[in-house]
């Protein structure tokens, strides 16, 4: 086992390895700037040029590629307020808040800082984690995959805000998104379901294109309307010395950066439930790290800790999600998918072999993911004073660049004019969202939960009746469902009654 | 066929005005109707590198994803927008005369007058069930009064329609359980036994029938040689209606990875793209990064094509309905 765990390294650092996995750190790096432009999109483009390579140097590059995506698009998500990928969206309502601020370096740096720690914290569980990956995954059913969706539905109660009235709106909120993801063609009876008697809409509502249009295009009306540049008037200050003072409150925030990996973990690890969900629920976490009203009325204002949460898991899931991929040739993801299909243009194939045989090949992989990361996040410190700089460019300037990269990433979608119409609608949905004081966390969280929860649910039922409400694991769930709805509130009341 | 042998040769030998033919310097796009990472897509981008080597004056050939209502935005596309000149080529979900045979709403295409480049493979449908399940056979399987858990993806695809209808015409004791994100989601059910088996297609169940997780029991018509010896569900069909019903389901898989050029395209341009589209497929080269890839190619020439999907639009009104009670498009 440790061997293997040397061997890996020892593959991973051959010249010839290196020098295609610092390729693909250098694809996935733009892709991962630019918005909209998906990681998994791009992993396709490249599948054919791993036709002639050595399947340690395959994986260096895919995976290279792959794990700098979602560390450069928290970059994108927090300068401009634009999600860079679809896993990077919870990180703009404090990230950006905090650019807005003229505290982007901090930002930027709590965000790489958080990342790495989340990347090597993945990799470690990964590493972890290969003797005991099978009865892990299989432990997990659809009974379960619907608990976990419902415990992530939760984290609304920590999401909306404050109040009952704020409780109100937050599951309002979270109910638009569940009624948002029943568009589509249903799965069990293949009815059409609000489609609006378009073709578009069959297969649902695509989630970079909704996302675009929530969390961009209200910031950058709010950028035209302020005339100003993104960091207002307020004076840059020291970029550097922000940056150092990100970098420290991930490791003050540690022991938050830490659990918030574990759940991008975990959610990796589980295949159905994707990467858009991981991103949410550790944001949702962070928020109940607030030890009272007043600290969590900071959240979305620009709280560090809801840049580190999100940061952190999106890199961690990563290493997790690898691991039904390796194990079982079950991907959880689409990038996973494709990786996959990279596995059997090798000749490898995945399944138990991958854990016993071609330990090292697997391990490589870990170690792909942690120095991709490590070199990825030296980088990005390098060229911080430039990007945070960006944010003191005048908005007029700014904003028809922005526009332009917006409109294009979310036709990426489908390439479909109405992926622009997507785009529009939910952006004005965004705009006045945010005018009125609504949450749009819950909605995305709705959205990207719905689907799952009336799937496994379904199949739960179909399955087992009501027998699957006594599993062992399923019971579990539902007591951490209830805590993480009751929590908030437990807090406002010993709260008051302490005052 | 041996007139088109004829013409073939001829032309091989005639040096023939190619102007017409000639795609030098030009850009050939395949517009597949799914996003990019799965079958149909990977079939194109894999032909896509081989195609310009066959095809005259060289010519680029790239692959655009145009995703969406399981590939019928696509289809109206080829039909109603996209240039007869040969520089755009269609591929998309094989069930689309499916679609066009139940009504549809958003079809707008015929899919017998699209001009038929061919298909790239041909897919047989097998469900296959947990190794350690008692049953040696179909028959067993027929006869036992035990219920079989199968899952599926959901109406419109084969992990679906076939299992429906070994239930219901073939009266097998199945619980259809539908709604799993992809079928390898149902392979994970499989092994944490939460499912007793799923239908696919054979080539996407192999690498698990290699596994020993799941052994094959029964198929749809096919002409694939490896899985011949398996009993064929039409076998046990009690009536001739069900016999044409299971019929017309696995009808479309041999026309599995559908390739076509739009309606009005010029004869002598479908004829250089058959030909392109053979000899590419059986380009060792091709072969050879196919069978890495797991995809298993084989050429069915366009008019064949059409023949079958045409067969499959004449049915009588009495059968399409019937049909349809069990059927949904989807996929």
């Amino acid at each position: 086992m440790l061997e293997a765990f040397v061997d890996g390294l020892l593959l991973v650092l051959h010249w010839k390895a290196f020098a295609f996995m610092l390729a693909g750190i250098g694809v996935g790096f733009w892709v991962g700037l630019l918005p909209g432009l998906g990681g998994a999109t791009t992993l396709a483009l490249m599948l054919p040029f791993i036709y002639n390579m050595q399947p340690v140097e395959a994986f260096a590059f895919l995976l290279g590629m792959h794990s700098v995506v979602a560390t450069t698009g928290d970059i994108t998500s927090i300068l401009f307020g634009v999600p860079g990928e679809a896993t990077t969206a919870a990180i703009i309502l404090d990230g950006h808040a905090m650019a807005k601020k003229g505290e982007a370096g901090r930002a930027l740096g709590a965000a790489l800082a958080s990342s790495l720690i989340g990347a090597l914290i993945g990799a470690a569980a990964l590493a972890l984690a290969i003797p005991i990956v099978r009865p892990l995954v299989l432990t997990f059913g659809s009974p379960e995959l619907f608990m976990l969706a419902v415990v992530g539905l939760a984290f609304i109660a920590s999401l909306s805000g404050q109040g009952a009235r704020g409780m109100v709106r937050g599951f309002l909120a979270g109910g638009l998104g569940l009624f948002l993801a029943m568009v589509g063609q249903d799965p069990q009876a293949g009815v059409a379901r609000f489609t609006l008697d378009t073709l578009y809409l069959w297969q649902g509502l695509d989630l970079v294109p909704v996302l675009v249009g929530l969390f961009a295009l209200p910031e950058i009306i709010d950028l035209v309307v302020r005339g100003t540049s993104i960091a207002g008037n307020v004076p840059a200050g020291n970029i550097s010395k922000g940056a150092l003072e990100g970098v420290k409150d991930a490791f003050r925030h540690f022991w938050l950066t830490v659990r918030c990996s574990l759940i991008g973990t975990f959610i990796g690890i589980t295949p159905g439930l994707g990467g858009a969900v991981a991103q949410w629920m550790a944001y949702g976490h962070a928020t109940q790290s607030a030890r009272n009203t007043e600290e969590r009325k900071g959240f979305g204002e620009g709280d560090v800790r809801g840049v580190i949460g999100p940061g952190a898991a999106c890199n961690s899931k990563e290493g997790g999600a690898l691991i039904p991929t390796i194990a079982f040739g079950v991907p959880g993801s689409t990038s996973m998918a494709i990786l996959l299909g990279g596995f059997f243009l090798l000749g490898l194939v995945p399944g138990p072999d991958m854990l016993t045989k071609h330990l090292p090949v697997t391990f490589s992989m870990v170690w792909t993911i942690v120095l991709a990361n490590l070199i990825t996040v030296a980088l990005c410190f390098v060229l911080l004073n430039r990007l945070t700089a960006l944010t003191a460019v005048p908005g007029h300037l700014l904003v028809p660049v922005i526009l332009v990269l917006v409109f294009i990433g979310s036709y990426t979608g489908n390439n479909n004019y109405a992926d622009i119409v997507v785009t529009l609608v939910f952006g004005a949905v965004g705009y006045f969202m945010v005018l009125a004081g609504w949450p749009r966390a819950p909605l995305v969280l709705g959205l990207v939960l719905g689907k799952i929860a009336e799937n496994y649910l379904y199949i739960s039922v179909a399955r087992y009746d009501w027998a699957w409400l006594t599993r062992p694991v399923v019971m579990v769930l539902i007591l951490i469902a209830v805590a993480v709805v009751v929590y908030p509130a437990i807090q406002a009341w010993r709260q008051r009654s302490r005052a | 066929m041996k007139l088109r042998t004829w013409v073939a040769a001829l032309a091989a030998v005639l040096p023939l005005p190619v102007a017409a033919q000639s795609f030098q310097g030009k850009t050939v796009t395949i517009v597949v109707g799914y996003k990019a990472g799965g079958g149909y897509d990977a079939t194109a981008r894999l032909l896509a590198r081989y195609l310009p080597k066959h095809i005259p004056g060289k010519p680029t050939v790239i692959v655009q994803n145009m995703p969406g209502a399981n590939s019928i935005i696509a289809a109206n596309h080829i039909y109603n927008v996209a240039k007869p000149d040969g520089l755009t080529i269609g591929t998309f979900n094989r069930n689309l005369p499916i679609a066009q045979l139940t009504g549809v709403q958003g079809v707008k295409y015929d899919i017998t007058k699209f001009q038929w480049i061919g298909s790239a493979a041909n897919e047989t449908t097998v469900l296959a069930i947990r190794s350690d399940l008692p049953y040696k056979n179909f028959d067993e399987l027929r006869k036992s009064k035990e219920r079989l858990v199968i899952g599926s993806t959901g109406p419109g695809a084969n992990t679906h329609d076939f299992p429906l209808l070994l239930k219901d015409l073939l009266g097998i004791n199945i619980k259809l359980v539908s709604g799993y994100s992809s079928s390898a989601d149902i392979m994970l059910a499989v092994e944490r036994k939460e499912v007793d088996g799923r239908a696919g297609s054979y080539t996407s169940l192999r690498p698990f029938i290699d596994r020993k997780l799941v052994k094959p029991i029964v198929r749809a018509r096919s002409s694939e040689k490896s899985v011949a010896n398996l009993p064929m569900d039409e076998d046990f069909a009690p009536n001739p209606r069900a016999k044409a019903i299971m019929a017309l389901r696995s009808a479309p898989e041999q026309v599995a990875r559908p390739y076509v050029l739009p309606p009005a395209t010029p004869a002598d341009i479908v004829k250089v793209m058959r030909q392109a589209f053979e000899a590419a497929i059986k380009d060792p080269e091709c072969e050879k990064e196919a069978a890495k890839a797991q995809l298993d190619l084989e050429f069915t020439p366009g008019d064949q094509a059409q023949k079958i999907l045409a067969e499959v639009l004449k049915q009588p009104k009495d059968i399409v309905d019937e049909f349809s009670k069990y059927i949904k498009f989807g996929e």
